[in-house]
Parts: C-alpha cells; structure tokens; sequence
C-alpha cells in the first residue's frame, strides 16, 4: 500500500517539480551563454547577461521555494482539506500516509539540490574561469584528506544522512503543526502557525534544558564515568553522529504527534 | 452478517452532542435512507463509519470491523462534497481508484463514463460540477464494495442528474451488499429505499420499512417525516 | 411503459397494479418474458427488492410465471387476463362510483349522465363503458 501511496503522490508532485528543474536547467544554459558574452564590451550585451545571471539566482531560490510550499500544501491540502475524505478513506493507515507524504517530499528536496548542483556544471560548463574555480575543490578536498587525516567520505556521508534526517524533521515538524492545528473546528490555519511556533519554542526549551543537564549533573557525571577519549578526527565523528541521533529524535517526535493527531482527532471540515 | 453495527454509540464535539446511544443494524441487500433535518447527526454518522471521527462512547462495526485500514477496503463512500483530486485526468482518477481499491471495476466506470460523454483525457478541473458529482459517484459505485455510504449524493444537483445518481444506485444494486443514502429531500428518493431510518437531535426516532410506513399510516415517507419534524 | 406512483398506497401494490394494466393493455404481451427484476426497478425507477415482491404476488396471482432458468413470463391463459381485466375495470368504476356519490349523485343520475355524455358522441367518450 505503502508503494501505491507514493507512487500517486509522485505523480501528484512530478507534473510540478518536473517542469520547474527543466526551466532551472535552461536558465543555467543561458547563464552559460551569457558568462562566455561577459567578456566582450558590448553594454547591450553585458546588462543581458547580467540579468540572466540574475533570473539564475532567482531561479535557484525559486526552486527551492516551490519544493517547500509542495512539502506543505500536499499535506494540508491532500490530507487535511476535502481531498482528505478520500485518502482518509483508502485502505491504508495513518503511518503509511505520513510516510508517504515525508518520503516524497524529502526525495523532492534532495532532487533539487542534485540539479542545483547539475545546473552549476551546466552554468559553468566550457567557461574558462568558472571551470578553474570548480577544479579546485576536489584538490582541496585531496588537501584535507591529506592533512588533517580525515576520512573525506565517511564524512561526506555523514554530513548527507544529517541533511536528510534534517530535511524529514524539518518537514515533520511542519506537519505536526498543521496536523493540530486543524483538529480545531475553527481558525484551522491560525492554530497551524500559532502550533509551529509553540513547537518551536518548546523544542528550544527541551534542547535548552539537555544542553544544562550535560553540562552539569548526572548526565555529565554518567558521561564522565564511561570514561570517553576521542581526539581529533574521533571526536568530530561523534559529534556528528550525536547530531544525527538528535535530529532523528526531533523528528520523532512530531512524528508521533503527527500521527496521534490523524489518527484520533481528525477534524475535516 | 449485519453490514454495520452501532451499539451505543455517542459522539460529541466538546460539550455539544451529535449523536447519542444510537442502536443500529443494516442488513445486507437493503437501500436505506437515512433521513433527517440538517445538523441531525446524518454526516456524523457517516463519518464515525469511515473511521474520519472517533466515537466519544460505545462502538460501531463495519464488517464486523472496527473502522480502519481493513474496513475501508470494504465500504464505498460517498462524500457530502465533490473531493476528487481536481488536477488528475479521468484516466488518472481511474487508476487511482484501481489501485487502490481491489473491488474496483474499471471497465463499470469506464462504460459509465461513456455514457455520460465524459473523455478520459479530460481534467476534473475542467469539468462542471455536476459533471464532477457524476464521476465521483461512478467511482464510488463501480466497486463491489460490501456497505456503500453516501452522504447527502442528490443534494444541490439538478433534477435530471438526480434521476440519473437514483438510476445509477438501482442497476449496481447487489443483494450481498447495503447501501445506506443519507439525504433530507424524501420524496425524490423514497421509491428507491427498502428501509428508512429517522434520526433527530442525534437520536434515532424510527427504523421501518417504506412499504410499512405506507401500509400503516396510509402515507408516503416524506409526509410523515414532514408530520414527525414539524417545526 | 410510464411509471407513476401516488403517495398513500405502498409502493409494492401500485406496481403491481401498474404492471396488470401493462399486461392487459399487451404492454407486456401474454407468454412474453419480462424484463429482469433489475431492469424494471430501474425502468420504474423502485427498489429492487420492493420489484421483486410484486412480482412474487403477481406470480401467486398466477399472471406471472417464472421458469427456473430463462425468467419470468406473462400468462398465456387468455381467461385469466380476461378477469384481471374485469376486476381492473371494476376497481375504476368502484372509485368513478365513490367520487360521483361524495359530488352527491344517485345511481339514477349517474346513469342519466354517462348516457348524456355517450350521445354527445365525442371520440373522448372513453371505453370505460360497461
């Protein structure tokens, strides 16, 4: 079922997410064309390009924008608007529509960073400064992996898992958010705002209070008598790995409010 | 095997009731009416079958089935409103509601759909309302569901397409399922009813038959509920 | 065929009143097959099951038979038509009678003026005629 969902909401979401990267992939083109125009003192020319190179910013921005809105609006308006009758109402379960919908979205998120990335080959392709600034991060990636004796690529993908645990709590968080805010009768979408940033802050409360509890008493006590030595390159894969395991928990909770929320006070209009 | 069940089942919103100590059984093979003012408790009933709402006491079975991922495969519901995704082409929507829904017969919906001269290639957005009330209720009803739930399907259409909703229920007719029709515009749907239920104020007031309502009381259905919710 | 329903008898008796008056009349021709329980309810615009009790009293009746495998099938019995006729006839002359007695009518009167009304000789005279 769990297969189904997602491919429906693939579909839902494609016909807007596809378009948009082939207009990013095209405006990269023609950052690519202008780039190579710069050079000529042409004025006409030169504010074209410059505009161009404008309009691939905007772009890039606007990409991003539009798989944030799409993470919100297909679960607002999908689940909780008058669409909600009907997938409320197919055989599958909360968890498996709240699974969909995240999965989808955070797919959608690391697809436009890929073609934002692919764009900024496809702006720079053949342009002789841009081509000498990008060959340089692979050699100062070699660098460090030299110097410091970091592992590059564990790394790498430990910072990649933390973007994606990221993105789904990010995108969690909203959704518990609207989950509560519209299990009121009235004001549904001033009660989802309002719930965002009372999870907010509580969130900050509790990370507030974890950070004092570590710093002073018995969670720092325990720490200590584990007796824990990392040096260096050890220590920042702890820490990275703390920071997964954090994230994951933030996640988890809205998760479960999200959830409970659907399941036990759904509230369509 | 009773299709749906309610014992004693209550729901409030808050403090206000909606529904309270209803006592229900629908067998299979019967068309009900559930009949009642506006604000009775019709849709809240509906709802707490489909598993959208949750009962403040008591239970209701569906299938024998508590309302959930289970019981949805065997209810076909109608909704008050037109909530078909309005993006998706009718080729779409088929496939949504076969993939979905194992009871799903496409080629039912599609030959409907041919009927009415509705393309597969067109959009719901495209469509009238009418038009989309139509297909919503030709997905609905071309799958072999065990209870069919439609809430208030004749409500704010145009006689025409009444006649052709009320038509669509009797030839899906099947004696191993039941349809329930919640609607408070009797007199349009009364032939096509075996039972009715009234329900007033969230409580269930009478559940007969239309024949017997008719053979005792020497009156149709809509001028009894007329007599029994005089305001 | 046009269905057409009153609201003071049950459903069930008006069909088959309704469906008598389509066999006498050769709507429905002796020893023809009608059409499915399905088909008529959807034709008369009626439940189902509400179609299918009239057609078992109509079969009590003896109007109707049903062949396990191939349907049902009006009568083939000429006399038998022939009564429902006559009692369909009588049933309307029942009602003709009871109207004209609530207007204030005797039977003499009544008499006077169905035989006014058959020597205007109009093609609108009816055949309700004794």
């Amino acid at each position: 079922m769990l297969t189904k969902l997602l491919k429906h909401e693939f579909r839902a979401t494609a016909r807007i997410m596809g378009p948009l990267y082939l207009v990013l992939l095209a405006v990269a083109l023609g950052f690519n064309f202008s780039a190579r125009l710069m050079d000529t003192s042409n004025v006409v020319l030169n504010i074209l390009a410059a505009l161009v190179i404008l309009a691939y910013v905007a772009a890039i921005i606007g990409v991003f924008i539009v798989a944030f809105i799409l993470m919100l609006q297909r679960f607002y308006k999908n689940l909780l608007g008058d669409e909600g009758y009907i997938m409320f109402t197919l055989p599958a379960s909360v968890h498996q529509h709240v699974w969909s919908k995240l999965i989808v979205s955070a797919v959608w998120f690391i697809a436009t960073g890929v073609v934002v990335i692919l764009s900024a080959f496809v702006a720079a392709f053949n342009v002789s400064f841009l081509t000498d600034l990008a060959g340089i991060f692979p050699k100062l990636f070699q660098q460090l992996n030299a110097y410091y004796a970091v592992n590059g690529t564990a790394f790498l993908m430990e910072f990649m898992v933390l973007m994606l645990a990221a993105c789904m709590s990010f995108s969690l968080q909203f959704y518990a958010a609207l989950a509560v805010g519209h299990s009121f009768a009235n004001h549904k979408m001033a009660m989802s705002v309002v719930f965002f940033f009372v999870f907010q802050f509580v969130m900050q409360m509790a990370s507030g209070i974890l950070l004092i509890s570590l710093d002073n008493g018995v969670v720092q006590r325990l720490l200590a008598s584990m007796d824990f030595h990392f040096t260096g390159v050890a220590a920042m894969h702890v820490a990275m790995l703390g920071m997964i395991v954090l994230t994951v928990l933030y996640g988890a909770v809205f998760y479960i409010v999200t959830t409970i929320t659907l399941k036990k006070r759904l509230n369509l209009e | 095997m009773a299709v749906l069940e309610c014992k004693d089942l209550t729901k409030h919103y808050g403090s206000a009731p909606a529904l309270t100590h209803v006592n229900l059984t629908i067998e299979p093979g019967r068309i009900v009416g559930l009949l009642g003012p506006n604000g009775s408790g019709k849709t809240t009933l509906i709802k707490l079958a489909n598993g959208l709402l949750t009962p403040s006491e008591g239970e209701v079975l569906v299938c024998d089935m508590v309302p959930g991922k289970e019981s949805h495969a065997c209810v076909s519901y109608l909704p008050e409103r037109t909530c078909i995704p309005t993006w998706m082409s009718v080729k779409q929507l088929l496939d949504f509601y076969g993939d979905f829904y194992r009871d799903f017969n496409r080629k039912a919906a599609e030959e409907m759909l041919q009927h009415l001269n509705i393309r597969l290639t067109q959009r719901i957005k495209q469509m009238s309302k009418g038009n989309r009330e139509k297909v919503q209720l030709i997905m609905v009803m071309s799958r072999a569901a065990k209870l069919y739930l439609l809430d208030e399907p004749i409500g704010g259409v145009d006689p025409a397409t009444r006649d052709y909703i009320l038509s669509t229920i009797i030839t899906n007719y099947n004696p191993e399922a039941a349809v329930i029709i919640s609607t408070h515009l009797i007199a349009d749907v009364e032939k096509v009813l075996d039972e009715v239920i009234f329900i007033n104020q969230g409580q269930v007031v009478l559940q007969s038959s239309v024949d017997e309502i008719r053979e005792e009381k020497g009156m149709s259905v809509d001028a009894l509920f007329r007599e029994v919710f005089k305001c | 065929m046009k269905w057409q329903f009153s609201n003071d008898a049950p459903i069930y008796s008006q069909l088959i009143a309704q469906i008598k008056v389509g066999i006498v009349t050769g709507a429905f021709p002796p020893g023809e097959r009608l059409p499915s329980v399905r088909d008529l309810a959807t034709e008369a615009g009626v439940n189902p099951n509400t179609m299918q009790r009239a057609l078992t009293e109509l079969e009590r009746d003896g109007l109707v038979y049903s062949q396990r495998t191939t349907g049902r099938f009006v009568t083939e019995d000429q006399a038998m038509i022939a009564s429902a006729k006559r009692s369909l006839a009588e049933r309307h002359i029942q009602a003709f009678l009871e109207a004209m007695t609530h207007l204030g009518y005797d039977r003499e009167e009544i008499l006077t003026l169905l035989r006014q009304e058959e020597s205007k000789g109009g093609e609108d005279n009816g055949s309700s005629g004794v």
